[in-house]
């Protein structure tokens, strides 16, 4: 082995650390235009699969369709408000880290069918046992009703938390409702255990199944939906007045 | 230097490391990573070959380099070119696989640390010919991704009775069939890749002191 | 109080339901290769409580105020602080440690000879104990604070530490087995490896 004094070894680790340099840097340019499109396209995925009208193994471009198609974005304020806007422009993290719950904009994903809106969903955001949970849930067009839920991003214990992803526990959503008998606000809840060991009609309809081994995480569903349906109550209620009137 | 490209010698380099001297199984390397990504097949798969390829590409830079690298900083030199391909596999993942690259999450980065690569390029890059090298990076890191495979297709199957997220177990499940939750759990894998390691040791007779 | 409460479960969650090693397989290679001798196994766990203590904090410091997407904000340049430099994570969180664990050694060489005996060989191979970069890495994804990161890197160094010292005591007894041959050493201690694994999760829920 040949024998290298300090400045060889000094200038080598500066051209080796330069060339790696260079390389990630533009490696990283090169496809972050791309990622950025992934992590856009993601979004749409799970928007869509919270309104369940997915059909099973569809293509990209066919979800790209379907979005432009039948999916309106629009933004609402604390008071219920339609303002000016797209829902796509608005991180609901960056709003509810930077502004107080009045201040903030509400983004929400319409479905239509020939012209109709059948279902709103909303973003929910929350913490779980590790990490924070992301999802998105859909309500149908009374505000009253689930219609779905997803959440697409979490790094909970696989096979205990991360079961929130499972299609078992999302199903169990579908058709609970946000609204008890006398139209007060008491959101879905997610139990320990079995939900029908504990509630009976009417009340089930507020309670789902818990993931056994993951307390924290259900806990933290359980939380996060209470907190950000809140966030949009104003909404619903005005959108309940016109539904009605229908 | 007139010794042909695939001479037995440069067979033995590669396929030593599917059973012999398996990464995994023998010589006990790079099982941090290698366990937590096979709950489901598909990752585990993907893992396999980003593992193949940084151990492959990162061979093949330090075995050109291995007369140019000063000793005093042999260490820190291969970490920066590991820690480079990473970086890269990571980034090219995101862009083509990004289904996969978010069930990997972190894992893709502790490639870094597996001591497969580290171990390769001490053992045997820096005392080697780029071609022998690079054979030597691919087996290693084939039988890596072998052992990876197994794990993650039992996993699965038993786990969650699905293969690559496919349905197969089906109608059983109406003649009472329960999956085995533990296998999705971290205890599975150790109990799996202990029987594993039991059987492959027992094929190819080998025996620890 | 509550804060405070909740750390402390957070920190009990962290040694044991979610123990780096039994659950995220993080920090293997080392537990296999220094579990045969339980006073090696001490030192090592020891080494690796301290080692995540000072590194969890420094790189979560680092993500904040330097890597993060928007990070360099402090800086009051605009064009940096659009900037996002989350791709280079993995190597520089890996060059913190390795510069962290040459510090540590530095210091404990100077300060405490006898600790630094006792540690010996096993200081620097930290370094590419994935455990290490394993915390930093789940620390980033996971979005904790400043204080999390500690409780977090500190527990996770616990919960190696009391794996890797019971996995010794497990294997010195294990010396005296009759085991078939194929099953020896790296064979049993997995299996071994899965019951406290399983033992451990009887924490779950908690």
């Amino acid at each position: 082995m040949p024998k290298h004094n300090n400045p060889y070894t000094l200038v080598f680790v500066c051209i080796v650390a330069t060339i790696c340099a260079l390389l990630l840097s533009t490696a990283a340019s090169f496809l972050r235009e791309k990622q950025e499109a992934n992590s856009a396209y993601d979004v749409k995925l799970n928007i869509l699969k919270s309104f369940a009208v997915l059909p099973e193994k569809a293509t990209r471009a066919e979800v790209e369709h379907f979005f432009i198609n039948n999916i309106e974005g629009i933004t609402v304020d604390a008071t219920g408000n339609e303002v000016n806007g797209s829902a796509e422009d608005i991180d609901p993290e960056f709003e509810a880290k930077t502004k107080a719950p009045e201040d903030r904009l509400y983004p929400v994903y319409i479905l239509r069918e020939n012209d109709a809106r059948i279902a709103y969903t909303i973003p929910i955001i929350g913490k779980g046992l590790w990490s924070k949970l992301y999802g998105y849930l859909s309500l149908n067009s009374d505000f009253n009703t689930i219609r779905g839920i997803t959440f697409y991003k979490h790094g909970e214990t696989p096979g205990l938390g991360a079961e929130i992803a499972a299609e078992w526990f999302q199903k169990n959503f579908q058709g609970k409702k946000i609204l008890d008998e006398s139209g007060e606000f008491v959101s879905v809840s997610v139990v320990k255990g079995k939900a029908d060991n504990f509630y009976d009609e009417p009340k089930i309809s507020h309670y789902v199944d818990g993931i056994s081994g993951a307390t924290i995480t259900s806990r933290g569903v359980t939380a996060m939906l209470k907190k950000d349906l809140n966030n949009y109550l104003p909404f619903f209620a005005q959108k309940r007045v016109n539904y009605s009137g229908d | 230097m007139s010794e042909p490209l695939f001479s037995a010698k440069s067979k033995k380099v590669f396929t030593d490391p599917f059973s012999e001297n398996n990464p995994i199984t023998i010589q006990v390397l790079g099982i941090c990573s290698a366990l937590a990504v096979t709950a489901q097949l598909k990752p585990s798969l993907v893992m396999g070959l980003a593992v193949i390829a940084v151990v492959g590409g990162s061979n093949v830079i330090i075995s050109l380099l291995r007369n140019l690298i000063p000793n005093k900083v042999r260490i820190i030199i291969e970490m920066v070119v590991v820690a480079t391909l990473v970086i890269l596999v990571d980034q090219l993942l995101k862009a083509y696989a990004y289904d996969v690259s978010k069930q990997l999450s972190v894992f893709v980065g502790l490639i870094i640390t597996n001591c497969i690569v580290l171990g390769r390029l001490e053992a045997f890059a820096m005392g080697n010919k780029p071609w022998a090298s690079l054979l030597d990076g691919l087996g290693n890191g084939l039988g890596y991704a072998w052992v990876l495979a197994i794990i993650g297709f039992l996993r699965e199957l038993l786990g969650s009775g699905s293969i690559m997220g496919h349905d197969v177990i089906g109608k059983l499940y109406h003649a009472g069939y329960v999956n085995n939750g533990l296998m999705v759990l971290a205890p599975g894998a150790f109990i799996l890749l202990g029987l594993l390691i039991w059987v492959q040791r027992t094929l190819s007779k080998y025996v620890e002191d | 109080m509550d804060e405070f409460k909740e750390m402390i479960s957070f920190s009990i969650r962290a040694i044991f339901v979610e123990n780096i090693l039994l659950a995220y397989f993080l920090g293997m290679c080392s537990y296999l290769a220094i579990s045969k001798k339980v006073s090696t196994a001490f030192g090592l766990g020891i080494a690796v409580i301290f080692v995540l203590f000072i590194t969890t904090p420094a790189n979560w410091m680092i993500h904040e105020f330097l890597l993060r997407p928007g990070a360099l904000i402090w800086t009051g340049v605009p064009s940096l602080a659009a900037m996002d430099f989350s791709f280079l994570n993995f190597i520089c969180f890996i060059a913190v440690i390795a510069a962290m664990v040459q510090i540590v050694e530095m210091v404990i060489d100077k300060t405490s000879p006898t600790l630094y005996a006792s540690l010996g060989i096993f200081l620097p191979l930290i370094t590419v104990n994935c455990a290490i970069l394993g915390t930093s890495l789940f620390m980033v994804e996971r979005e904790y604070g400043i204080i999390q990161s500690t409780v977090f890197g500190t527990s996770s160094g616990i919960g190696f530490f009391l794996a890797i010292v019971s996995m010794a005591s497990i294997r010195h007894k294990l010396r005296y087995s009759n085991i078939p041959e194929g099953l020896r050493g790296l064979g049993i201690t997995m299996l071994t490896t899965g019951l406290i694994a399983m033992a451990f999760m009887a924490f779950s829920g908690m």
